[in-house]
């Protein structure tokens, strides 16, 4: 329990990454998509392809990180790059048969993951083939060709000179198709270099490179031995084995057609050796876990002050020259830009800069050996007091702990091995979610919070989002106005995802409509897990039934009309003096909150405040967006009381910035402190609210319109009085004889008749009227029966801005029958 | 763009035929799922069809691969590929795109000189350099006032001599004289004139060039040991000759606008972006003109800043208006500001202008690339601009010259009309170049003209607004450097009442933030 093993587990020689960087094609003139709309920029169309690149996990290839987007089309890659490249050695150090054999089906084992997944390497070469400490290989800067869209994104042509197929060149620089075999090529000659252990063609330039390449087509023998011979190899080239010539004959074929695919080369007898031990890998029924990944790494280096763009510019990649030498001299109306030369800095240069990651140990240096193994379940007092006491982050701010490395580390390493147990610690994963949510983890986070199953997967292929509906046009339209700030979801490949998780929502829920709308909604979900759209449809799918049941109705009227109403009844429960405000101005909901509700905030808020809103939300009940929206009326209240109705229109028609971490604070505060029956709804989802007969039931539209004050339910009220009567203050209207038999306990009298409603005056109330004025900040409940007026009088109450006021649903006979009972009788004592 | 292909799939077994475009990109799982929905087959055929269906594509890419790139390998067995052209096209698009093949390109006098000063000006050299180049313009500016008065005389001396002659022309002057006292005024006139001016070029590029050699030599000092050289030099007038009546009650009051007002906006609907706008009454040349006077001995703040950004990636542009022949007598006054001090970093502004219009007739006369004017005009269109740069302005670096015409003068033109499109590309091209500062003419145009009446502004303004939100929102998706600081500018004589009306409209038009309040 060192110190020093710690950062042995960090210190793994393959967990070290490093970065390439572009510029894509800039957009020439003015152009326009078929839409209309601008053209998407290049850059923004790779980092789009480029995440599907994130899922490839193999031995034998470096693992994808992130990609990167700087200003003026400028593209940054990083990716794991770890070892030596196979260019290093060759000629400085002599390959065994063995040793090659064994590079060869790593290499075929590589691409042939990649071809299957229809990615075409392109550039393979011995630079491009790093060999590890542990003498196995993994292939780098694989996704290039593949994310640039067959290069169709990239001015410069990806490919390295030396090893690109001649078919390649024949098609010149503009023909860009990925067929599989130029990798194969490009293995053969990796493999020649290796067996000859030869630079090929080093001395040639480039010129003279392209027509050697080209001229092995009139080559009528084998290309492999002229290659031998025009190297004086010969001797080598005899000495070698004959299977291993042959497989490097058979990937020099000049015919495309008759090179062999990659699995046809791994079933050659050659690699009979390894077929066992791979077998014996693949026969393992479970899922491995790793307490971390490189991605993890990356992230965390990030955190502690990682920056991949100084990086490179440290390390002259990234040279700028400064703008104001290389201006245009002259732009014509048309859009044609004259004088202005290339700039040298925009080439592609395609070294490759390894990321330093001392600070990275530094930070993380002190921490101890116990906390990559973190005890889940622990019954044991000694155990867990032997366990270094937790990283201390609670206080801080959400934003200050999701930027703290040492604390992310604790809550990743603790999250990922939660997710791995899930759906069993699903309970554990809510009571850590409570705290905070690890943004690295999110997407997974969610899912488990919002019980996605593992079938999941399933459930979405067999969705039809292909066949054309009625609602393509709308989604069409709605698509590229929806958090289009974000490069993701700006991307083509964006576009495409939510479209067809949009259409998949409207084949599988028929009884519903697409709203407009549904696509902010999707947004933050596509967005956390873009590299799975099943699962951000699945996430949608049991997001939807739980906040927004009914809402996408194709008559949602009703629904929307009493959850708006809802919304008024909690401002004039927490806050009756903007109630009174906003009523007297006649500034209702309907004017502002239908999109907030709907969308669920999605549409108002940029993702980055979205996630945080939902991160707390998907913890709470289908009510909580109304404490959301109380809560961004309680910010702007100042302005909003001190403004007529027109200043109000305005105020909202594009909401003013919101401070998040105060709104989702004052709203998980409301949310607490208000009794549940408070915001009961008729038309919430029975699923997630079960009720009884002392539950607020059947309340109409019509009957809930006339009522300004909220009702609370028996069972509610129940509890006060057993448990926090100290927090509530009944006030009893029916007429003083009716209370004199028979009273809920504790509770004051203030018969409805005997108030003049005529001045808002809380004198008006008689002798306690004290006990109201006073009453901090308790709930009133106002009880009567069906012979007294349960509307003027809570009005009344609001009206001289008491807060919390709320009316016990049913009245007063349906306490009647509780066990044990909660009244009493006679005159209180 | 590749084609695509169709390939007919055929199932024997459950009996129906489905085409697929081949490369087929999307998942096959799913188009299993398509065809069972489609032709209502049973759903535990699933696996089964998948297969077959996922070996039917593999098989079809195959071919379809198999038909391209063999096909080419063909072709070139049959000697139809020139090997030849092909290598050369290679060769010519990684020389122009990957550094490896590019010409080996040192860094030019200019990008090393760019380094230098930039360094040097973010450095504590940074004031004695100011104080050198105010002193290089010191003396310039003397220089010029000399001539001037010496022509000035010269023109006096001569009026008068004419005066003289032409009221003897009645005793013994004859026209023909009169006429040889005119040509000979003029013979000296000219003589002086460019004696002078070539006497000031002279002063003009020693300066420049022991300003260079200066801030080189200095740069080298400054890495050995960072200490400071004193610049020493013929050039610099008596620093401290008037040293104390340099009063600091009058800087503030220099190139300050007559009236002003500022905002700060923000656009986009969810993620919102900040930006400064600023409505300013002023002489437009206020930009450009450094203030002095012999009381300073101080350089103006100003040039301060606009020192510090020169070669940064935050520099000032600002528009100006001119006519479609480049360099015309529009841009005279321009011209002139330029020329008042030394220009220690660019080309002179006559050389820059005159090396635009060499592009742009090596343009317009070369019908190989296709441009659509007609190529026998040289002049410019309206809505066209060109650029020119400068070290030597109060606060501006770059200057858009824009090309407008009398059309503007109108009270309907809309948003399509070519000056607004020109603006567009204006605000494309700072995107781009990283200039995000900009100054442009709120009515388009720099001075009151008499049609310009209450009415006719507001409705100018209101465009002007409108379109540049729309161009400022399209451009947030360019991927350039953003606008931080905008600048509306209005004529220096314009009203009260109008300057007001113009600082009401735009809050109604861009979303103005709220003030953050502290409690």
């Amino acid at each position: 329990m060192t110190v020093g093993m710690t950062v042995d587990l960090l210190r793994n020689s393959q967990l070290k990454f490093g970065a390439i960087t572009f510029f894509a094609k800039q957009h020439k003139g003015d152009t326009c998509g078929s839409n209309g709309l601008p053209l998407t920029p290049n850059s923004i169309i790779i980092i789009g392809r480029a995440q599907f690149l994130k899922t490839i996990n193999s031995p034998f290839l470096c693992e994808f990180l992130d990609v990167i987007r700087g200003k003026h089309e400028r593209t940054i890659v990083v990716s794991q790059y770890c070892g030596t490249p196979l260019a290093n050695l060759v000629e400085k150090h002599t390959f065994s048969h063995l040793q090659i054999k064994k590079i060869a089906y790593q290499i075929l084992q590589g691409l042939s993951l990649l071809h299957s997944l229809k990615i075409v390497h392109r550039c393979l070469s011995n630079e491009n083939i790093l060999l590890q400490d542990n003498d196995n290989i993994k292939l780098f800067n694989y996704g290039l060709y593949y994310m640039t869209d067959n290069g169709a994104l990239v001015p410069f042509p990806v490919l390295d000179v030396l090893y690109t197929a001649p078919e390649v060149y024949l098609n010149g620089p503009n023909s860009c198709y990925p067929d599989p075999k130029v990798d194969i090529w490009s293995s053969g000659i990796c493999l020649a270099e290796l067996a000859l252990n030869k630079s090929l063609w080093s001395s040639l330039n480039l010129g003279q490179r392209i027509r050697k390449i080209l001229s092995l087509l009139q080559v009528n023998s084998s290309i492999f031995e002229k290659i031998a011979r025009e190297h004086n190899c010969y001797e080598t080239y005899l000495n070698l084995p004959q299977d291993l010539k042959e497989i490097i004959e058979l990937c020099l074929n000049i015919y495309p057609s008759k090179r062999p695919t990659c699995n046809e080369l791994l079933s050659n007898s050659y690699f009979n050796d390894f077929k066992l031990e791979n077998d014996e890998r693949d026969r393992k029924p479970w899922r491995s876990f790793d307490i971390f990944t490189i991605k993890e790494l990356y992230h965390w280096w990030q955190l502690t002050g990682g920056d991949v763009y100084q990086e490179l510019k440290k390390q002259g990649l990234i040279r700028s020259s400064p703008p104001i030498l290389s201006l245009p001299s002259l732009v014509l109306i048309e859009g044609s830009l004259l004088g202005q030369e290339r700039n040298p800095a925009t080439l592609y240069d395609p070294r490759i800069v390894q990321m330093p990651l001392d600070m990275l140990y530094q930070r993380f240096a002190h921490i101890s050996l116990p906390a990559f193994y973190p005890l889940i379940h622990c019954k044991s007092e000694i155990i867990s007091n032997a366990d270094p006491p937790p990283y201390d982050a609670t206080g801080l701010p959400l934003v200050i702990k999701e930027k703290d490395p040492e604390y992310q580390f604790h809550r990743i390493i603790l999250f990922r091995r939660l997710l791995h147990g899930y759906p069993f610690t699903k309970d554990l994963i809510i009571e850590e979610a409570q705290k905070d949510i690890p943004p690295l983890l999110r997407g997974e986070i969610w899912a488990a919070l919002l019980n996605v199953n593992s079938l999941y997967k399933m459930d979405y292929l067999r969705l039809d989002k292909y066949s054309h509906t009625t609602t393509d046009r709308q989604i069409e339209v709605d698509i590229p106005r929806c958090h289009q700030y974000n490069e993701l979801l700006s991307s083509t490949e964006g576009h495409k995802k939510l479209k067809r998780i949009l259409k998949a929502w409207v084949y599988k829920n028929a009884q519903y409509v697409y709203w407009q709308g549904l696509d902010s909604l999707t947004a933050p979900f596509l967005y956390l897990n873009f590299n799975d759209e099943a699962k951000a449809f699945a996430c949608l799918s049991n997001f939807v039934p739980k906040f927004l049941h009914k809402f996408f109705l194709k008559d949602n009227a009703v629904i929307i009309e009493e959850y708006l109403w809802k919304f008024s009844q909690l401002i004039a429960f927490h806050d009756p003096e903007l109630a009174n405000h906003l009523h007297e101005i006649n500034f209702y909901p309907q004017l502002f909150a239908i999109p907030w509700f709907l969308t669920l905030f999605s549409h108002v808020f940029p993702l980055y405040k979205i996630l945080h809103l939902w991160d707390k939300l998907l913890l709470c009940d289908s009510s909580f967006p109304l404490h959301i929206g109380l809560s961004i009326l309680t910010q702007l209240r100042d302005k909003l009381l001190t403004s007529g109705f027109n200043e109000c229109i305005l105020l909202f028609s594009d909401l003013p910035e919101v401070d998040i971490e105060k709104c989702v604070l004052s709203s998980m505060q409301t949310y607490t402190s208000t009794p549940k029956s408070i915001t009961n709804r008729e038309y919430e989802n029975e699923l997630f609210h079960q009720k009884n007969e002392l539950d607020i039931t059947g309340v109409k539209i019509e009957d809930l319109k006339k009522e300004l004050c909220p009702r609370i339910s028996p069972n509610d009220v129940i509890d006060f009085v057993r448990h926090r009567p100290e927090k509530a203050l009944f006030i009893d209207i029916r007429n003083p004889t009716l209370f004199l038999r028979c009273s809920l306990k504790d509770s004051i009298n203030i018969p409805f008749s005997s108030v003049s409603f005529s001045e808002k005056l809380l004198g008006n109330l008689g002798p306690h009227c004290n006990l109201v004025k006073s009453k901090g900040d308790k709930v009133v409940v106002v009880i009567g029966n069906s012979d007294t007026d349960l509307e003027r009088f809570p009005k009344f109450l609001l009206q001289c801005n008491v807060s919390r006021v709320c009316v016990l649903h049913g009245g007063f006979n349906v306490l009647i029958p509780v066990t044990p009972t909660v009244l009493q009788s006679g005159m209180p004592t | 763009m590749l084609e695509q292909k169709y390939y007919l799939y055929t199932n024997d077994q459950h009996g129906f035929e489905y085409s697929i475009l081949i490369p087929y990109d999307d998942s096959v799982e799913e188009l299993t799922h398509i065809l069972i929905i489609k032709y209502s087959l049973p759903i535990y055929i699933e696996k089964d069809l998948t297969a077959h269906l996922r070996a039917f594509i593999d098989d079809r890419t195959r071919d379809y691969y198999k038909e391209l790139s063999d096909d080419i390998i063909k072709k070139r067995k049959d000697q139809e590929i020139n090997i030849d052209g092909i290598t050369k096209e290679w060769e010519k698009v990684m020389r122009e795109e990957i550094v490896e093949f590019g010409e080996k390109r040192c860094a030019s006098d200019e990008e090393l000189f760019a380094t230098a000063y930039h360094k040097l000006v973010h450095s504590p050299a940074l004031e004695t350099m100011l104080q050198l180049e105010h002193m290089y313009s010191k003396t310039v500016r003397q220089k010029t006032e000399e001539k001037n008065t010496l022509i000035k005389n010269l023109s006096d001396s001569q009026t008068e001599e004419m005066n003289k002659a032409v009221d003897r022309l009645e005793q013994d002057m004859t026209e023909l004289k009169i006429n040889e006292l005119v040509a000979r005024h003029y013979e000296t006139h000219s003589l002086l004139q460019g004696e002078l001016s070539s006497e000031l070029d002279t002063l003009k590029e020693a300066q420049r060039r022991e300003y260079r050699e200066w801030i080189m030599q200095m740069l080298e000092q400054n890495e050995a040991d960072s200490s400071l050289p004193t610049p020493s030099s013929p050039f610099i007038p008596n620093a401290d000759r008037d040293f104390q009546s340099s009063g600091s009650e009058s800087i503030h009051q220099i190139n300050s606008p007559l009236m002003e007002e500022s905002f700060t906006i923000h656009l986009g609907s969810q993620l919102k972006q900040m930006h400064n706008i600023r409505i300013l009454s002023a002489n437009v040349m206020d930009m450009c003109t450094i203030q002095d006077n012999e009381r300073f001995s101080q350089p103006t703040p100003q040039l301060l800043q606009t020192a510090l950004g020169l070669y940064s990636n935050d520099l000032s542009g600002l528009v100006l208006m001119t006519d479609n022949k480049i360099g015309s007598r529009l841009t005279h006054d321009f011209q002139e500001v330029c020329q008042r001090t030394t220009e220690f970093h660019f080309s002179h502004v006559e050389d820059q202008l005159e090396k635009i219009s060499n592009v742009a007739q090596q343009y317009f006369k070369n019908p190989q690339i296709g441009s659509p004017r007609n190529s026998n005009s040289e002049l410019l269109q309206t809505g066209d601009f060109y650029m020119t740069k400068h070290s030597n302005l109060a606060q501006v670096h770059v200057i858009f010259h824009m090309v407008t015409d009398d059309t503007l003068r109108g009270s309907d033109i809309n948003s399509r009309h070519p000056v607004v499109l020109g603006l567009r590309h204006i605000l494309k091209t700072a995107c781009s170049n990283d200039i995000t500062s900009l100054t442009i003419p709120l009515l388009l145009q720099y001075e009151m003209t008499e049609e310009m009446t209450i009415n006719w502004c507001e409705k100018r303004a209101e465009l002007v607004f409108k379109c540049v939100k729309g161009f400022m929102i399209e451009m947030a998706s360019w991927g350039g450097s953003e606008l931080k600081n905008l600048q509306f500018m209005l004529p220096d004589d314009i009203s009260q009442a109008v300057f007001t009306s113009m600082t009401e409209m735009l809050p109604r038009i861009f979303k103005v933030c709220n003030p953050k309040i502290l409690k």
